[in-house]
């Protein structure tokens, strides 16, 4: 019937340059003399937040349409937009949550990769939102979707991620703009063309191509098979199917922690485990939680360990790529410790490790110390502590850990012929314990309410939720609720506050 | 404001026939210019602080003129410098946020209406309602309707903006009385042309200047002047504006043209200008307009909402079965006054309003269409003639068709299965804020919560997580003046926050005054960024601008707060966790009472940011020596517990697959947007967290002997280092 506008809404971050990239557009369109409009809503969104930038372009040149003016609106609305591109895919999926994807007319243009958002960073687990469901839900309304990597082609044509999405957005073929047009107006923008440039015509080419995101060539890190001694080999034989990869990771990471035969112990606990679980007819499961979290476990994390962890050739390595340091800049390096009495208390023997911690009484804090390990006198301290390593087994820490551990696989075993699902759910409780300091503490204190509670015959929902509880929130208040137990002291530390010190002195005198 | 608006300025000097390629907010800077005005002021804040930072830099153009501009202190000030427009035929404007700018304004405004102007004198509202918008969502219409302000609402292309501000002026002088204009955020920024019109040297100016000052007690806020302006309010002013609107052609009446007119002719449309293209293209969607807005419905376009001109409605509706009005936001003013215009012309057309839409928010694209779609539903074309029978088919498939599309929201929520987590605007990358609200969060650990009376400003992000810390916000500047109800009713010391744009905006008087005044025990908090970096980074009275030569700041908030009376006053540099920890902990427990401020001190770092990376480039490309910092995380060594994003929400501090093929939970990661503000490591210090955290100077161009020293120490830290190996061997080897 009638010629209608080419309507555009691009979503993207706050610094993406989403208002560089609209730019573009009304650029080319201008160009080529094509009614175009443009609208934003930045605001304070520039900050970090989700944005959308939207925009119409009427196809036809200005010098046909007899100085009539099309009318352009200036918000999307659902069976309005002709493409969708957005920069993040998280951001596609709020595309199509707020209606504004039809099947019937509109083309996804977005980059698979994630930026996280606060709420799902903060959560002291896996707060992910499954990306799944984007592609799932693009599928179904989307006319047609176009997504790749788009950031990763960014690294490495060392350009902004706007560059290959406009790419992308013109080898759509949705826009009503030819490629050269759409070059000349990023040269005309004269920052960073020969850059932008090369990304814009790797999105282009990507989605002319219509490439499948799955084609995505990741350089896997060639998995040598390490032989393993014939008795490991064995044992991991013996154990059930989905038990022995993981059993065979941990049996690696424990010999890399301490050595082969605090790795025979893992195995044999874990076989027992196993055996117990086959007695009751279990597959596995269970087993499987334990080979992985026994281990995890087994390799807690001390300063002996990450003064290890910080001291590895690899390190070294990785450190350069990891900042993105050129060849020939000349780095300083400046690791963020903070040891503290009970760090120190740790490493000693169990005896004098108590008394020295009931002297010491709540002097926990540490003392904050930032070490330069691209000296040599920093890298020696941090080796000599490495040292250490083979004192570790007759440490404080070693026998606590040690202690907590049979607690907690007595306590699966004796659930696993009775009722193997709260088995499998105290096994699942190894997420709990790790980190350091604070953190750990809050663990211990956290599966140690769980295993009283599985002790007093609390069965497996009543288990799985105070799971899920215990990391709801780092204060406990949640795993206390679920536990029905009273709320931890709120002042661990308290602080004397002072009230209204004026009006009482008024009052007195 | 260190950014150059250098290519904007010279937009401001296109002369007569030339065209304007560029943004809303602009071309309304251009059009005061071609409106021969002799003031102009304002205060920043999003969508008009683009007018504000280009006048800032357009001295040349404002100087050449004779037009006098003042960045003002705050919106009062700026509704106040309206003042001149009272005894004298100035043309003056004045521009802020609405409506929480025209709250500041309005003891100056309703002043200004009452006493009436001789001059013409427009305030430029950016009326920041609806989506992406950051303040409490009210109508300016109230402030209006309560005053007798006229208040235009233009449709939202650049034609019809320049346009209605020039018209504005006349409306204004034609009914002594001043004209609010509103532009609804998009319209700010929408992207479009115009032909320019020659700039216009004002009558009086700093040029030219007034020769006499006058006395006229009947513009004075005193009985019996007050009465007499009243009364001249509604028997001069506001009938002298009906005529003007009328006679000038301010509403635009569109008559029902094109196939199937004849059929639509019972029906009509009433619609706000700046909602006009969302209608007309609700209107394509159904059928029923072409892709130049022209429709066969008959559409009347209030470019003044308010006052309305009755005479001019009855007029429009005479004829009609049922008028469609098109009114955003609540309450329905509009709708209210219409419907009382009908029922006294004696009308029986039936109006449908609100109700076809949304009693409140935005109408966007999905609430024009639904609402429109409902009216045709309702009041079908009629398909008399029978040429029109294909029209009033169509019209009903494609009513039939959004229903359709109004399911589209649901049946992504059910393809997606869970709604994709927020994303509201938070603390850029190294915002010295932040780590103030880490200080802010591990004090409440220690201390249990504290009431904590937050402000306007970018601060206000702290009450989003990982923060949550803040439980009022009462207004711009009035932190601690929030606080003064709840601190003598609380058990502890009760924090305040304030920044230092809201300091100078009315803070130091209705917070810090106040509070020494009424002798408060409480804590301050005042964040010195050095800007209103909330809306655009915009100078404030104690910012450092090497623009104007002098490094010193014009004003010293230290200085301030001691001249008055405050004698606790604490300067911590903004990043320093443990330091900050340290002092708000003093500052809780201290002994000492009346008012205690702790100064957060640390510059905006998207400004420090955009000094910082031009000037670095040079020198790269120099071949100097440059450092950079960056911060990163052992994924080794990181559990996946995420303490430190709970402490930070750094943007750059995120989060990836855990390396280790055990672990299940992500682990911590630094991006490359990382500017190395050490909040990352200050925090894992202050909060003792993890030893994750390194921190990496790198060093581009080093000197040589920074280059062999450091060869020295790889080398012997090559020969100290484990052998290089895996963190993890390849799962499933053992087969």
């Amino acid at each position: 019937m009638m010629q209608k506008p080419v309507s555009i809404l691009v979503a993207a971050l706050g610094g993406e340059g989403g208002g560089v990239l609209s730019d573009w557009i009304i650029d080319v369109a201008t160009a080529l003399d094509f009614p175009v409009q443009s609208t934003s809503v930045p605001g304070v969104a520039q900050r970090t937040g989700a944005t959308t930038y939207y925009l119409e372009v009427y196809p036809q040149p200005r010098a046909a349409l007899g100085g009539q003016q099309p009318v352009l609106a200036l918000t999307p609305g659902p069976g309005d937009v002709d493409l969708v591109a957005a920069s993040e895919l998280v951001e596609a999926g709020r595309v199509l949550q707020n209606g504004l994807a039809d099947p019937a007319r509109t083309t996804l243009v977005f980059s698979t990769h994630r930026e996280y958002a606060v709420a799902e960073k903060m959560q002291m687990g896996d707060g992910r939102y499954d990306g799944e469901r984007v592609f799932d839900a693009a599928r179904e309304l989307a006319r047609e979707v176009i997504a790749f990597d788009m950031r990763d082609i960014a690294w490495r044509q060392g350009t902004i991620i706007n560059t290959v999405l406009f790419g992308a957005m013109v080898g759509s073929g949705r826009l009503p703009f030819p490629r050269e047009a759409c070059e000349a107006a990023i040269r005309r923008s004269g920052k960073a063309v020969e850059a932008s440039l090369r990304g814009f015509a790797a999105g282009y080419e990507r989605a002319a191509a219509r490439s499948q995101a799955a084609a995505e060539e990741r350089e896997a890190a060639a998995a040598q098979a390490l032989p393993l001694p014939a008795e490991v080999n064995a044992a991991l034989a013996a154990l059930p199917p989905p038990v022995r990869p993981l059993a065979a990771e941990g049996w690696a990471q424990l010999v890399d922690y301490q050595d082969a035969a605090y790795a025979r112990r893992y195995l044999e606990q874990l076989t027992q485990v196993c055996a117990r679980e086959r007695e009751a007819g279990g597959a596995g499961a269970v087993g499987a939680e334990v080979a992985r979290f026994l281990a995890l476990w087994m390799g807690y994390e001390d300063v002996v360990r990450v003064a290890e962890l910080k001291t590895r050739g690899e390190r070294l390595q990785r450190l350069r790529r990891e900042v993105g340091a050129k060849p020939g800049e000349v780095l300083r390096v400046t690791e963020y410790l903070k040891p503290g009495m009970e760090e120190l208390c740790s490493l000693l023997p169990p005896r004098l490790a108590q008394w020295l911690e009931r002297r010491a009484g709540s002097q926990r804090r540490g003392f904050a110390l930032r070490l330069r390990s691209d000296t040599v006198a920093g890298f020696a301290a941090l080796c000599l502590l490495r040292g250490f390593k083979r004192w570790r087994p007759r440490s404080a820490r070693y026998a606590t850990e040690q202690a907590a551990m049979r607690r907690w696989l007595a306590a699966i075993t004796a659930r696993l012929a009775d009722e193997p699902a709260a088995a499998l759910e105290l096994a699942r409780c190894g997420n709990l314990i790790k980190g350091y300091g604070d953190t750990a503490a809050r663990g211990r204190r956290s599966l140690g309410l769980i295993l009283d509670a599985a002790e007093q015959g609390a069965d497996a929902a009543t288990l799985r939720a105070a799971r899920e509880a215990a990391l709801a929130d780092p204060a406990g208040l949640a795993l206390s609720r679920s536990l029905s137990l009273p709320e931890p002291a709120a002042r661990p530390v308290p602080v004397r506050l002072v009230r209204r010190r004026q009006e009482e002195d008024a009052l007195t005198s | 404001m260190e950014r150059s608006f250098a290519a904007e300025v010279a937009k401001l000097t296109l002369g007569e026939g030339e065209v304007f390629h560029g943004e809303g907010i602009l071309a309304v800077t251009k059009a005061l210019l071609q409106s021969g005005v002799s003031y102009i002021g304002g205060y920043q804040g999003a969508p008009v602080s683009h007018l504000i930072d280009v006048l800032g830099d357009a001295r040349e153009v404002l100087d050449d003129l004779g037009i006098y501009f003042e960045n003002s202190a705050s919106e009062a000030g700026a509704a106040a410098m309206l003042g001149a427009s009272i005894n004298y035929p100035l043309r003056g404007a004045v521009t802020w946020k609405s409506t929480v700018g025209t709250n500041v304004a309005s003891d100056a405004l309703s002043n200004l209406a009452s006493a009436g102007v001789k001059g013409g004198a427009v305030v430029i509202l950016g009326e920041d309602y609806g989506e992406g918008s950051s303040i409490i969502q009210e109508r300016t219409h109230a402030f209006a309707m309560k005053s007798q302000m006229w208040l235009l609402d233009p449709r939202p292309n650049l034609p019809s903006i320049v346009a209605a501000v020039e018209r504005s002026f006349d409306l204004s002088e034609a009914s002594s009385t001043p004209v609010l204009l509103q532009l609804r955020i998009r319209a700010c920024h929408v992207h479009g042309s115009f032909t320019c019109s020659d700039n216009r040297p004002p009558r009086y100016s700093r040029r030219q200047a007034l020769e006499k000052a006058e006395f006229d007690y009947g513009r004075i806020c005193l009985p019996p002047s007050i009465h007499a302006q009243e009364r001249h309010k509604v028997e001069e002013r506001w009938p002298a504006a009906q005529r003007f609107i009328r006679e000038a052609g301010l509403n635009e009446r569109f008559d029902g043209q094109g196939e199937g007119a004849e059929g639509a002719r019972g029906l009509g449309i009433i619609v706000q200008g700046g909602l006009y293209n969302g209608m007309i293209r609700a209107l394509q969607q159904l059928g029923l307009a072409d892709a130049f807005g022209r429709s066969p419905l008959p559409i009347y376009v209030l470019n003044v909402v308010y006052p309305l001109v009755p005479d001019e409605v009855a007029d429009f509706c005479r004829d009609k079965q049922a008028v469609l009005l098109v009114e955003e936001g609540q309450p329905k003013y509009i709708e209210e006054a219409l419907a009382a215009i009908l029922r006294k012309a004696g009308l029986a057309t039936e109006l449908d309003g609100g109700e076809a839409f949304a009693r409140a928010g935005e109408y966007n694209g999905e609430v024009l269409l639904k609402g429109m779609a409902a009216f045709f539903a309702r009041h079908p074309v009629a398909a008399a003639p029978a040429a029109q029978a294909p029209l009033a088919q169509a019209v009903a498939e494609r009513v039939e068709d959004a229903s359709r599309l109004g399911r589209l929201r649901a049946q992504a929520a059910a393809a997606l299965g869970a709604p994709v987590p927020a994303r509201p605007p938070g603390f850029c990358v190294g915002c010295p804020e932040r780590p103030v609200f880490a200080a802010l969060k591990l004090l409440q650990a220690r201390t249990g919560p504290l009431h904590v009376s937050a402000d306007i400003g970018c601060h206000t992000f702290g009450t989003l997580p990982p923060f949550n810390i803040g439980s009022t916000v009462l207004g711009y500047g009035l932190g601690l003046a929030s606080s003064s109800g709840v601190a003598p009713m609380m058990d502890t010391r009760v924090v305040s926050i304030m920044g230092d744009g809201g300091f100078w905006h009315n803070g130091f008087t209705s917070g810090v005054v106040n509070a020494v005044y009424n002798r408060h025990d409480s804590v301050l908090v005042i964040l010195k960024n050095g800007y209103t970096s909330a809306t655009g980074t915009q100078a404030i009275p104690s910012s450092v601008r090497e623009a104007d030569g002098g490094k010193e700041a014009a004003l010293d908030i230290e200085a301030a707060l001691r001249g008055v009376g405050v004698s606790w006053v604490r300067k911590v540099p903004s990043y320093e966790v443990g330091t900050m920890l340290r002092t708000l902990e003093e500052a809780v427990s201290t002994l000492e009472g009346g008012l205690k401020v702790v100064i957060a001190d640390g510059e905006c770092q998207l400004e420090r940011q955009r000094k910082l990376k031009p000037l670095n480039a040079r020198r790269l490309q120099a071949g100097q020596r440059v450092q950079r910092t960056r911060f990163a995380v052992d994924d080794g060594v990181c559990t996946g517990d995420h303490a430190c994003v709970r402490l930070s929400g750094c943007p750059s501090l995120t989060i990836k697959p855990n390396p280790n093929p055990l672990r299940i939970d992500p682990v911590a990661t630094v991006n490359q947007g990382c500017v190395g503000c050490g909040l990352c490591g200050a925090a894992a210090h202050a909060g003792t967290l993890c030893p994750s955290f390194y921190k990496v100077d790198i060093v581009a161009n080093p000197r040589w002997w920074e280059r062999a020293l450091y060869r020295l120490r790889q080398a012997a830290i090559g020969v100290l280092a484990g052998r290089a190996r895996p963190l993890s061997q390849p799962a499933g080897a053992f087969q």
